[in-house]
């Protein structure tokens, strides 16, 4: 019992170790492998923005090219006509527009933020401290390049990051720029992220339901192992015990049965040779002597101890008679004893049972007397014997207190309350194929033990061709006088 | 009482005992009654049969706990062959269980061996007589719980036979079997079927089945 348990900690430890080195091995593996690709991914994202960018810009620096080669600086109509232009050339539905500055900051078209058109912007200053118009117009100067900076997105009016890209439109020292606005990549991004998390849980809830369905299985297997180990060896214990009862009523009825057939025999015979001996000495006309007298006495009151010994060891009329006289036999001593009356009701057939069934169901009767003798204050004890339909049913009721006086109903009682006595009983009749039931209530308790014909079928039969209770042998010519 | 009495009437007494120091310390005893003549011992039921069967004595004292086969079941047989001989049971046994047994296999009387031999010798007088006869413990005994007639019980040899029947022996068979004539075997037939309350043989057979007393 104590190796299996062991072992089964064991196994559901090495489940438990193998699903958290599995996790964490796969779930480090998997969320690598994610970041490297939400990485690559990342990158080729913003490369494609600066490259639609970049494609934008050349676009509106060549839609703006017819006006651009021959203008002045300060030709305020080009100027106004590229600012209306620039003004309509919105891409990505609000957010894509174009933005013009000049080399002093100030801003020439905005087709967003209108409001800022005329007025400077060259300190303006993102939360981190960084000059956003400056870069923009040193990025452009510099032959175009990209910032990444905070603005306030258009279409929902949310301080977004914002990448953008500037050039230089040098004869009029203006900086031309759009950009986009780089939370759509960033939620893109952020899905992925929630996808690989979602599938890492999902990864989590596989193992874990792995694992606890493998702790089950085994816990189960287990379980099943263990029941069956014990069953197995409940059973070859309870055979053990019954084959020692066996043994030790094998024991008594032999030992009985020498004391009955030998000594007591002997003892009879030596009594009888002392009566020879007074029938001698009386036909001689000689007083028969004291000491015979009290030899015979005592003699008398050692076949009496000895047949007493005898039958308490094992009472002969079950070999000799059969269980029915048995029964009746121990009844009738039992009602001279305890003054408790006993029917009894018998099957008409008698020795049908081999010696072992024979002898346990004595006891069982043996056992419920004395029960009711000591405990159940019963005045009227009926005990019934009877085979029916392939079956021997020995009931045993009395009308007394019942044995369990917390029990009201009548009512199968529970193991525990039933006296080792009985449980011994149980198991001795069980080991017959039978069973022992045990109802028991106010009025009384009965106690009930069947067993299947099948048990015991042909035994008398067999006997009987065995030459037990048959003689085939004899001379017929000596059967005249019938 | 030990002398010939006027209507001396010699009486063939024979002993079945397993155990010889008990034949040999009655036969002691009842070798000073000269009206009583043993002409046999033996130490087992089945010999006790065949030995009976021809010596035919008037009384035969049967022991009950014999090796091949007990004092009861051999008196049933031989009083069932033998209608002239008297059975007295000479056992140790007291309980009455073995008495009513006794009684019913045929038996006259019931001594225990613990009486004396004066006892031996009324009984054998009384069964000669035609009488019945008891140990006084026994008589005592039957005044308290009288002998009930166990009508309906049946003998070990009723049992045998309808364990035969049932198998499917003719009672001719059955006869043959078991070396009785064949009215002996009906006789025996219509008992059993009064006892059991049954009338044919499917009743028989199913009632020898259901009672685990033979093949099904």
């Amino acid at each position: 019992m104590i190796l299996p348990l062991r072992l089964f900690y064991i196994t559901v430890l090495q489940v438990i170790l193998t699903s958290i080195v599995i996790y964490f091995f796969v779930t480090s593996e998997y969320r690598e492998l994610s970041n490297h690709n939400l990485q690559a991914l990342e990158t080729f994202l913003i490369k494609q923005k600066k490259q639609e960018l970049q494609n934008y810009t050349s676009l509106a620096s060549a839609s703006i090219k017819h006006l651009y080669p021959k203008a002045e600086p300060e030709n305020e109509e080009k100027k106004q006509a590229i600012e209306k232009l620039l003004n309509e050339l919105l891409y990505n539905g609000d957010d894509g527009y174009f933005f013009a500055y000049d080399g002093q900051g100030i801003n020439i078209a905005h087709p967003k933020e209108p409001q800022r058109v005329g007025a400077s912007w060259w300190h303006l200053e993102s939360d981190k401290g960084e000059k956003i118009i400056q870069r923009l117009i040193h990025n452009a100067k510099a032959g175009g390049g990209f910032l990444h900076y905070q603005w306030r997105k258009p279409s929902n009016q949310q301080e977004s990051s914002k990448m953008s890209y500037s050039t230089y439109l040098k004869q009029w020292q203006w900086m031309l720029g759009t950009g986009v606005y780089l939370d759509d990549v960033n939620q893109q991004l952020a899905v992925l992220q929630q996808k690989i998390d979602q599938h890492i849980n999902k990864t989590k809830q596989i193992i874990l339901t792995i694992a606890l369905s493998s702790i089950f299985i085994i816990f189960i297997f287990g379980l099943a192992i263990n029941l069956s180990h014990k069953k197995k060896a409940d059973k070859k214990i309870n055979e053990l015990g019954q084959k020692i009862i066996d043994l030790q009523e094998e024991q008594h009825r032999h030992v009985s049965r020498e004391l009955h057939d030998g000594i007591v025999q002997i003892l009879v015979s030596i009594k009888y040779s002392i009566e020879a001996t007074a029938i001698f000495l009386m036909q001689s006309n000689q007083e028969k002597p004291k000491p015979l007298t009290d030899a015979e006495k005592n003699l008398n009151v050692a076949i009496q101890e000895v047949r007493r010994i005898s039958h308490h060891l094992h009472p002969r009329v079950l070999d000799e008679l059969g269980l029915s006289a048995a029964i009746a036999s121990l009844a009738n001593e039992f009602s001279k004893q305890t003054k408790i009356r006993i029917s009894l009701n018998k099957p008409k057939l008698s020795k049908l049972l081999p010696a072992d069934i024979n002898t346990s169901l004595y006891r069982v009767v043996q056992e419920s007397l004395i029960n009711i003798e000591k405990h159940a204050q019963a005045s009227h004890i009926a005990i019934d014997l009877s085979i029916e339909n392939k079956r021997l049913t020995l009931k045993i009721t009395d009308n007394g207190i019942g044995f369990n006086r917390n029990i009201k109903n009548k009512s199968s009682v529970p193991e525990e309350s039933i006296g080792i006595g009985l449980r011994n009983l149980t198991e001795r009749i069980e080991y017959h194929c039978g069973q022992l039931k045990v109802v028991t209530s106010k009025k009384g308790t009965s106690i009930i033990a069947i067993i299947p014909s099948h048990v015991f079928a042909y035994y008398f039969n067999e006997s009987a061709q065995q030459g037990d209770y048959l003689d085939t042998e004899r001379d017929k010519t000596l059967l005249q006088d019938t | 009482m030990l002398n010939a009495t006027d209507q001396m009437q010699v009486t063939t007494l024979f002993l079945v005992d397993d155990h010889p120091m008990v034949q040999d310390g009655l036969t002691a005893c009842l070798s000073y009654y000269q009206d009583i003549d043993i002409i046999g011992t033996t130490q087992d039921g089945k010999d006790a049969i065949n030995q009976a069967l021809s010596l035919k004595p008037d009384v035969i004292l049967m022991d009950i706990s014999m090796p091949s086969m007990n004092g009861i079941d051999a008196t049933e047989i031989i009083t069932e062959q033998l209608t002239n001989t008297k059975v007295i049971i000479f056992s140790m046994h007291d309980s009455l269980e073995f008495v009513s047994s006794a009684m019913q296999a045929g038996a006259s009387g019931y001594i225990l061996k613990d009486t004396g031999s004066a006892e031996v010798y009324l009984a054998i007088k009384a069964v000669v007589s035609g009488k019945t006869h008891f140990s006084p413990s026994i008589e005592k005994a039957l005044i308290d719980n009288p002998l009930k007639e166990e009508k309906e019980k049946l003998t070990t040899r009723e049992q045998v036979i309808l364990a035969y029947i049932a198998q499917g022996q003719s009672n001719k068979a059955v006869a043959k079997i078991l070396n009785i004539s064949f009215r002996t075997v009906e006789a025996h037939r219509r008992n059993i079927k009064a006892k059991l309350q049954l009338d044919s043989l499917a009743e028989l057979i199913r009632y020898a089945v259901n009672h685990g007393l033979i093949d099904s």
